[in-house]
């Protein structure tokens, strides 16, 4: 069962160096020559932070203590989750001139888009550990669980992006579909709102996958830890979902050299 | 003992229009019952290899000859397994490196031997074996101290040589090349022409496409004549360029 598809994997994972170089690489072409390179991120996004912080925190009547650490490290997960999946949507149209002149597995494109993300994410990190350093969490303890969380998360958004690259490859109108549908969910997830201030409609909190995910990575930092719940649904979206991008790649990974 | 095997190979390249790209006009179409009359899902396909048989075996140094369109690259891409065949079976002994662009992934902020380094990598090449061969291509370019300094900074001429001398530094059993990779400065010439030479002897099987006869002649033993995505000829390289000047003179004729 997808033997083609676990061999690429596989041998993608092998040339790590190669992956890991060219997502390097695509992020310093961004900040050419700048002089805080990638920190410029750290900067934006620590504005956006502050500035949503207190207008919806004054919007929300809420403590800023309280709601300044749960809004700004949800924001900085989920843009390292929706950067991971619009940038995948592109792995393989970007990645045209290597796919059709070399030999290169394929999946090292995915596993790029990956690599550069988590890269930005950890300058980005620098405002979750100020936020935590300043004001606090409501429980030390639950700290350790954050790193299983993140892995499960990222897990999660990979194979999100490996279905989104392979399609994407084939219909061209997918990413902006894509980018469209995260900015939505984007306003359905607890990101700028605590779940709880959603009153009798809790159900847009427990039907949403994207609320999990952010539950899982965000609930350690701040000591909350995830539920019973969060834990089952993340993991079988990861092993579902995992089998769903095998699939698909065992599937049309001949086809990408054709269609991009 | 490297091979690389054809057998029945076709290769069909499908051509993409607006519509055929759309999810979306997928979808609705879709919700549709007239789905036929309306208009076709945009995607014409171009049969551009029609069942190939070929044998190449060591010591065969193959040219493809043949028009533009007739098959020559997507043949080469075939070979490389970049593209894996419609239909048909290929079979393929031997480390495979193909040269159709030397310039490929070269990095404008990155300095000369971080190119090195980037361009083995995307060659296969491990980390060990371009250590090793880091201080051989540094002395090839005849860049020096130019080699530490970003790419952005070389002048064209410059970035071909350090492009030449990485991509033939690789090691390969079967090497595959669109057109002879020239480098256009005149004293570099001489040397770049020598170092292809080597390359060529240590790989075991070459095929290379190229117009030029006389570059053919030059290089190889064979060569294969390609037309509209057949095997038109395939034998020496006098047979096979003798019997294609022959027709080029033929359909040139007034009727």
């Amino acid at each position: 069962m997808f033997a083609t598809a676990l061999r690429d994997l596989s041998a993608s994972l092998a040339a790590w160096r190669l992956w890991s170089l060219l997502g390097w690489l695509e992020i310093r072409q961004r900040y050419a020559r700048s002089k805080l390179g990638p920190f410029w991120l750290t900067i934006s996004m620590g504005v956006i932070v502050g500035s949503i912080g207190i207008v919806y925190g004054t919007l929300f009547n809420q403590n800023l203590a309280d709601y300044l650490p749960m809004m700004g490290i949800g924001l900085v997960f989920w843009s390292l989750l929706t950067g991971i999946i619009n940038e995948s949507c592109l792995a393989y149209i970007n990645s045209a001139g290597y796919i059709r002149q070399t030999s290169t597995p394929k999946l090292l494109f995915m596993l790029q888009v990956g690599w550069r993300n988590l890269m930005i994410f950890l300058h980005n990190f620098v405002i979750v550990i100020l936020l935590l350093a300043v004001f606090g969490s409501k429980d030390w303890s639950t700290l350790p669980i954050f790193i299983p969380g993140l892995v499960l998360f990222i897990l999660n958004a990979l194979w999100i992006g490996q279905v989104a690259g392979v399609i994407s490859a084939r219909f061209r109108d997918l990413p902006q579909i894509t980018a469209a549908m995260l900015q939505m969910a984007f306003y359905v997830t607890p990101i700028l709102y605590h779940p709880s201030m959603l009153n009798k409609h809790q159900w847009i909190v427990d039907f949403n996958p994207f609320a999990h995910l952010l539950d899982l990575v965000r609930g350690p930092l701040i000591g909350d830890p995830p539920s019973v719940l969060t834990w089952c649904v993340t993991g079988v979206m990861a092993v579902l979902g995992w089998l769903l991008a095998l699939a698909l790649t065992e599937r049309y990974l001949k086809r990408i050299p054709y269609w991009v | 003992m490297s091979l690389i095997q054809l057998q029945n190979v076709s290769v069909d390249l499908p051509v993409f229009e607006m519509g055929g790209r759309s999810l979306k006009k997928r979808l609705v179409a879709l919700g549709r019952r007239d789905r036929i009359a309306k208009d076709n899902d945009g995607v014409v396909v171009v049969r551009a290899l029609d069942s190939l048989n070929l044998t190449l075996q060591e010591g065969d140094r193959v040219g493809l000859i043949g028009r533009n369109g007739a098959g020559k690259s997507t043949l080469l891409r075939v070979l490389a397994g970049i593209y894996p065949p419609t239909s048909g079976h290929i079979y393929s002994r031997g480390r495979i490196v193909p040269l159709l662009d030397i310039s490929l992934g070269m990095d404008e902020l990155s300095t000369g031997r971080q190119n090195v380094r980037l361009r083995g990598l995307l060659l296969g090449m491990s980390d060990a074996e371009i250590r090793r061969k880091t201080e051989e291509i540094a002395t090839f370019t005849e860049l020096g101290d130019h080699l530490d300094l970003p790419l952005r900074t070389y002048s064209s001429g410059m970035r071909l040589r350090l492009a030449f001398a990485v991509s033939t530094a690789v090691d390969a059993d079967i090497l595959l090349l669109d057109e002879v990779i020239g480098v256009g400065d005149v004293s570099f010439m001489k040397k770049a022409e020598e170092r292809m030479l080597d390359l060529h002897n240590r790989a075991k099987i070459v095929v290379l496409a190229s117009h030029s006869d006389e570059v053919i002649r030059k290089m190889c033993n064979k060569a294969l004549w390609m037309d509209r995505g057949r095997a038109r000829e395939f034998g020496t390289v006098d047979f096979v360029t003798g019997k294609y000047i022959e027709e080029q003179a033929t359909s040139m004729l007034p009727p």
